[in-house]
C-alpha cells in the first residue's frame, strides 16, 4: 500500500455557530488529478485550507503523505507547492526577483524547467509586480508553487483570470506534472470543461459536505437521465434507486439517477411497461443536477 | 506517427467518458479495416498531450481493449492492433457485444412502428452489402 497524497476521516471546521465543512473523508492515491467544483462559497478554500494545516479542523483530521496536516514536518511541507485564490506577491519585487528569492529559499529548484515555462507562458521578468495583469500574476504564483517539483501541487481557481491559450498551456502543465505516477495535484475551478480534459477524480463540494468523491469516468457512468415513455399511466413511485430528480407527467417521466447500472435497464423496461432512453450527461450538467 | 495523432476524435466534455469515446472510435475502425493488424497506436503519453486529457483513461481504454483481444502490448514499443482471433469468441459473447446497438435499433424500430418481419429482411439485406 502506497501512502495516500491526501487522507482526511470526518474531517469539519466550524466558526462560531457556523458550519463550514462537515464529514469530509477522502483519500488520494499519489497520481492523481483532483478537480474540485462547487458553488461559491460552498467551502472548497475552507476545505484547501484545512487540507494543508493552514487552519485547524474542528472535528476529525487529514494526512499529508501519512503527516497531520496541521503538524507538518519540514521534509514534508518541502513536498508540497500551493497557489492561493489571492496571491501572496509582493507589490515592489519583479518576477526575476520573485523566482531568485523562492528559488534561495527552496532545498532544490529546476532553473531548467522555470526558464522554459516562464518562457512559453510569457510571464514578463523585469516588471515590479504590481504592474502585472492578473494572469500574469497568476502565472507568475503558479511559477513560484512549481520550481522545487512538489509531489502535491495544491492550486485554488490557478485558472480564473486566465485566457483560453494560457489556460490550454496551463493544463499541459499539469498534465505533464500528472504523468509521473509519484506526483498528485488537486485543483478547484468554475471552469468545468478544464475539468473533463485534465482530472481524473471528482470532488463536488456542496453546502460544506461533499456530493461525490470518486472518478470522472465513474461519475459519467453512474450518473445518468433517463427519458421514460411508457404505454399506460406510470406509476406514482418509481423503482428507481438514487433519484437526483424526477419529473413525471401521466405517460412519460424524465429521472436523474446517481447509481445507474445498465445491466438493470431491460427489467426497469418490463417492470414499467416503458421505452427507455439513457442520456448521459457531461459535467456541466451533472453538477446542476446536484444542485437541483 | 504524426498523422496518427489526430485518429480519433475526442470529446471531454461529453456524457460519455473519453476511455469509452476512445474504446468504441477504435473497435470501430478496426470492424471497418481503417486500422489494420499491425497498426502502431500513438503512445497513452502522446494522446493526452495532443488532446490535453488526463492520461488516466487512455491507458484504461487500451487496457481494456487489450483484455478483449483487440489490441496487442509490445514490451517497449507502441501497442498495435492485434490479429483478429479466429471467431472471437463463443456466439453468445459475440451477441453480447452487439447487444448496445440492437437495443438502441430496438428502440428505433418501435417508435416507426417497424414489425420484426421487416425489420429482419433489412438487416439481412444489409448483411448481404458488406461480405
Amino acid at each position: 500500500m502506497t501512502t495516500p497524497a491526501v487522507y482526511a476521516r470526518n474531517l469539519g471546521k466550524s466558526l462560531g455557530s457556523k458550519t463550514i465543512l462537515r464529514d469530509i473523508c477522502v483519500e488520494v492515491t499519489p497520481g492523481s488529478v483532483v478537480g474540485i467544483i462547487g458553488k461559491n462559497g460552498a467551502g472548497k478554500t475552507t476545505l484547501l485550507d484545512v487540507l494543508l494545516g493552514f487552519s485547524p479542523p474542528s472535528t476529525g483530521g487529514s494526512q499529508l503523505f501519512g503527516a497531520d496536516s496541521f503538524q507538518l514536518p519540514a521534509n514534508v511541507k518541502s513536498r508540497i507547492g500551493f497557489v492561493p485564490q489571492q496571491d501572496e506577491l509582493v507589490n515592489s519585487m519583479t518576477g526575476r526577483q520573485h523566482l531568485a528569492l523562492t528559488a534561495a529559499l527552496s532545498g532544490r529548484w529546476n532553473h531548467a524547467l522555470i526558464t522554459r515555462l516562464r518562457q512559453a507562458w510569457e510571464v514578463p521578468m523585469d516588471r515590479i509586480a504590481q504592474q502585472l495583469s492578473g494572469g500574469e500574476r497568476q502565472k507568475l504564483s503558479t511559477l513560484l508553487a512549481l520550481g522545487h517539483e512538489p509531489d502535491l501541487l495544491v492550486l485554488d481557481e490557478p485558472v480564473a483570470a486566465l485566457d483560453p491559450v494560457s489556460r490550454r498551456q496551463f493544463l499541459q502543465q499539469l498534465l505533464e506534472i500528472a504523468s509521473d505516477s509519484r506526483r498528485t495535484v488537486l485543483f478547484s475551478t468554475h471552469i468545468v470543461s478544464d475539468l473533463e480534459r485534465v482530472a481524473d477524480q471528482i470532488w463536488i463540494v456542496r453546502a460544506g459536505q461533499l456530493a461525490w468523491a470518486g472518478a470522472l469516468d465513474d461519475l459519467k457512468e453512474s450518473v445518468v437521465r433517463l427519458h421514460i415513455s411508457a404505454r399506460q399511466p406510470l406509476p406514482l413511485a418509481l423503482p428507481l434507486a438514487g433519484v437526483l430528480s424526477l419529473r413525471t407527467a401521466d405517460q412519460r417521466a424524465t429521472a436523474v439517477v446517481s447509481h445507474w447500472d445498465a445491466d438493470v435497464l431491460p427489467q426497469l423496461c418490463k417492470a414499467l411497461n416503458a421505452d427507455i432512453d439513457v442520456e448521459p450527461l457531461g459535467l456541466e450538467d451533472l453538477f446542476v443536477e446536484f444542485h437541483a | 506517427m504524426d498523422n496518427s495523432l489526430r485518429l480519433f476524435t475526442l470529446q471531454p466534455s461529453s456524457g460519455v467518458p473519453i476511455y469509452r469515446q476512445l474504446m468504441d472510435q477504435v473497435r470501430r475502425m478496426v470492424a471497418s479495416g481503417q486500422l489494420a493488424p499491425g497498426t502502431e497506436l500513438p503512445s497513452v503519453r502522446d494522446i493526452a498531450a495532443e488532446y490535453t486529457v488526463n492520461p488516466t483513461t487512455i491507458s484504461k481504454a487500451y487496457s481494456l481493449l487489450e483484455g478483449e483481444g483487440l489490441l496487442q502490448r509490445n514490451r517497449g514499443k507502441p501497442m498495435t492492433i492485434a490479429e483478429p482471433a479466429p471467431k472471437s469468441g463463443s456466439l453468445a459473447r459475440r451477441l453480447k457485444q452487439v447487444e448496445p446497438q440492437v437495443e438502441a435499433l430496438v428502440l428505433a424500430a418501435r417508435q416507426l412502428e417497424l414489425d420484426a418481419d421487416e425489420l429482419c429482411r433489412f438487416i439481412a439485406r444489409k448483411l448481404g452489402e458488406h461480405p
